[in-house]
């Protein structure tokens, strides 16, 4: 009887214990991040965040794009949703068409005019986190892809200046390839061949006809014509396969290719990699007209983040203009704000200011089809559509139709 | 002597009670997650997370009826066929001879295993660099003995065998442990015996060794082909699944169906066909290897 009084006293005063400790127990802020984007302006928006939040600590998760999806599907089917989360383009509409998104309209209409929502932003940079007038996301980077050039190889062939157009491109290529060394390192990720369809004024989906438009002969050409510099000028090599999108970043840096089509993503590691190597930017290439593909991450907050109101506090600091510059000008990431784009110091910097301008022509791939639903379907598709026509050297229209009209039937298939 | 009737269920209360934890641990880690996927698979969408539908078996009829699951299926056979073949063969040679009076043998025991406490990320890494057509240390040997060099993960050709060659190299010191263990185990006398009936070793290896190994190549041979059946780690570290879906086996092809294409009523079906398979493939292992076992 003694030892079940103590008992029940112990249990008492423990149970007192608790629920003190839990009224001034700390809250944690869930923030899944990518890996490369861990930039110090963004440590520093944290630790600011958590001296301003007594009591709360920011729990930045960075892992890799496919290891961040991952984690978060398993997350949100256990109910333990992340509070905000960045995604790499294309998550927001498909995750918020599932009903998985909190619309921020309601935080728009309280801080918008503060901040500068929307009308600071790139027009297109709003559009592609919009679904039927609901914002889900706000963007936080907003890349393109330019040419990236050895300046030194391209001398050394006889070349002063970079090429503007596919036949230069292909002179230029050739001229560069040496035994060991590529005139161009292309990618083994699809969405990397999406410039090229879309000089050649090409498209990966048509909306008006709620078809993949990857099959249509200006597509087949594009495709066709990187093929070829890999298996009839031997100027290219086959892209290492994987799961990432480095290997031609790394055989740039390493002065084994002498252009590659990338974005300010691989600034920081082409100047770390090999600060003596004399490279620089060039426009986008022109055929039929002058594009390239749009990226850039996008912030959105889950429909069951615990802490919306203090996630959105934090996604307020993380796109601020400050933060932006401060993000931007060491890492070499473009950002979507009009003020970003005007400051001069941004203009000044030799690298920001040509990727900024690949801005006003770039195309995001997702942004029509993401609405489908089926963007990741396709999406994969086209990958394996590409990878046949690279790897096995076969002709690309062919390949292009025969997985246009799976791509179809996926879309068809509701 | 027989126990009265309640000591025995006394006995087992408590055997029951000491139990309990594992039992717990099994039915909320392996047995409720198989039901869940059972469910989940009779709903088209998002079940779990988001906006699902009763689907009924389409999603298995879609499953069947799919020619990239047939092929990744197709390919998951090869792969953990040419998976264990390649194994067991070699670490049952390597254990054999390791369990012999060999020089230095516990350190090249300790070598052969070492691959296998690796993760498997770092693994991936160190043959990716290693097999990297132009910086790889592998195409550069074959430069300098002037022969030709080899896009060992970026041919269609060669990317599964080379995926099989990495895993071979990681498991193949764990086989070879649990054979030498089993070799330690046969009676001396027996190869005495046939040495004296004038055996040779390659004799006394083929009808000593080998039939009285049988037991521990079969839990072998499930253990590995299981595991092969399952494997993601590989193709998604080491080629996504390229080139051209050379290596897109069925574990990877359900994990992007689940999340990439958040299409996990389909996933789950596709999961639970793999689960049906295994057990068949598992079910026809001991059916045809067991006749070979001797106790």
């Amino acid at each position: 009887m003694k030892l079940a009084n103590r008992l029940s006293r112990c249990i008492a005063v423990a149970l007192c214990l608790y629920g003190v400790g839990g009224a001034a127990r700390a809250e944690t802020l869930k923030v899944y991040w990518n890996a490369g984007h861990a930039y110090q302006a963004y440590a520093d928006v944290i630790k600011k965040f958590e001296a301003d939040h007594p009591g709360w600590t920011v729990e930045w998760g960075r892992f890799q794009w496919p290891d961040l999806r991952t984690k978060l599907v398993a997350d949100l089917s256990v109910g333990n949703a992340p509070d905000l989360v960045a995604e790499p383009g294309g998550w927001v509409p498909e995750f918020g068409l599932q009903g998985m998104i909190t619309p921020l309209n309601d935080f728009v209409a309280k801080d918008g005019k503060e901040m500068g929502y929307p009308q600071d932003w790139q027009d297109f940079s709003v559009e592609r986190n919009t679904i039927d007038g609901k914002y889900y996301g706000i963007q936080l980077h907003l890349t393109c892809a330019a040419l990236v050039y050895n300046v030194d190889m391209l001398k050394e062939a006889g070349f002063d200046k970079p090429p503007a157009n596919w036949q230069e491109f292909r002179e230029v290529a050739i001229a560069t390839s040496k035994r060991g060394r590529f005139g161009f390192a292309p990618n083994q990720v699809a969405t990397y061949y999406t410039p090229w369809i879309y000089q050649n004024g090409g498209a990966l989906y048509d909306a008006a006809v709620k078809k993949v438009a990857f099959d249509s002969p200006q597509s087949a050409q594009a495709i066709q014509f990187v093929a070829d510099l890999i298996h009839k000028d031997k100027a290219a090599p086959l892209p290492v396969a994987g799961a990432d999108y480095e290997g031609p970043q790394k055989l740039f840096t390493a002065g084994r290719a002498a252009m590659i089509l990338t974005g300010p993503w691989d600034v920081s590691p082409i100047k770390t990699g090999n600060p003596k190597l004399n490279w620089d930017v060039a426009p986008s290439l022109t055929e039929k007209q002058q594009a390239t593909m749009a990226g850039g991450v996008s912030l959105f907050i889950p429909k069951t983040a615990k802490h919306p109101a203090e996630a959105w506090d934090l996604l307020k600091r993380f796109v601020a203009l400050d933060t932006e510059l401060a993000a931007s000008l060491p890492n070499g990431m473009t950002m979507p704000r009009k003020s970003w784009a005007a400051d001069p110091k941004v203009k000044a910097d030799p690298v920001l200011g040509k990727f900024s301008q690949c801005l006003p022509y770039a195309v995001d791939s997702a942004a029509k089809l993401a609405l489908t639903g089926k963007n990741a379907v396709v999406q994969d598709l086209f990958k394996t559509a590409v990878q046949d026509i690279l790897y096995n050297d076969r002709p690309a229209q062919e390949v292009l139709s025969d997985y246009a009209a799976r791509a179809n039937a996926a879309l068809a298939n509701k | 002597m027989r126990l009265p009737n309640s000591r025995k269920a006394r006995e087992a209360g408590f055997a029951y009670i000491v139990l309990l934890p594992a039992i717990a641990y099994f039915l909320v880690y392996f047995f409720y997650p198989i039901v869940v996927e059972l469910w989940a698979s009779f709903f088209r969408g998002q079940p779990l997370i988001g906006q699902s539908e009763f689907a009924g078996f389409d999603n298995y009829r879609q499953a069947l009826m799919d020619s990239r699951v047939r092929a990744a299926f197709g390919r998951t056979v090869v792969f953990a066929t040419l998976g264990t073949v390649f194994t067991l063969v070699p670490a049952l040679c390597l254990a054999a001879i390791l369990s012999g009076p060999i020089k230095a043998a516990t350190t090249i025991r300790a070598i052969i295993f070492f691959p296998y406490i690796i993760s498997f990320v770092i693994v991936a890494l160190m043959w990716k660099s290693l097999l990297d057509p132009y910086t790889g240390i592998l195409n550069a040997l074959l430069s300098y003995l002037d022969l030709p060099t080899q896009n060992w993960l970026s041919t269609p050709s060669t990317a599964l065998p080379t995926i099989v060659a990495i895993t071979v190299w990681k498991d193949i010191g764990y086989a070879m442990l649990i054979y030498i263990a089993a070799i330690q185990g046969i009676p001396k006398d027996l190869y005495e015996a046939a040495e004296v009936d004038g055996a040779s070793p390659a004799q006394r290896f083929r009808r000593i060794t080998i039939p009285l190994l049988m037991p521990t190549t079969l839990f072998l041979a499930v253990i590995s082909t299981i595991g092969h059946l399952q494997d993601l780690s590989a193709p998604y570290l080491l080629t996504g699944g390229g080139p051209a879906e050379a290596t897109r086996l069925y574990a990877l092809h359900v994990y992007e169906a689940a999340f990439l294409e958040l299409n996990i009523g389909y996933a789950s079906a596709l999961s639970f066909l793999m689960f049906v398979a295994i057990l068949v493939i598992t079910f026809l292992q001991f059916r045809f290897l067991n006749r070979e076992v001797v106790y």
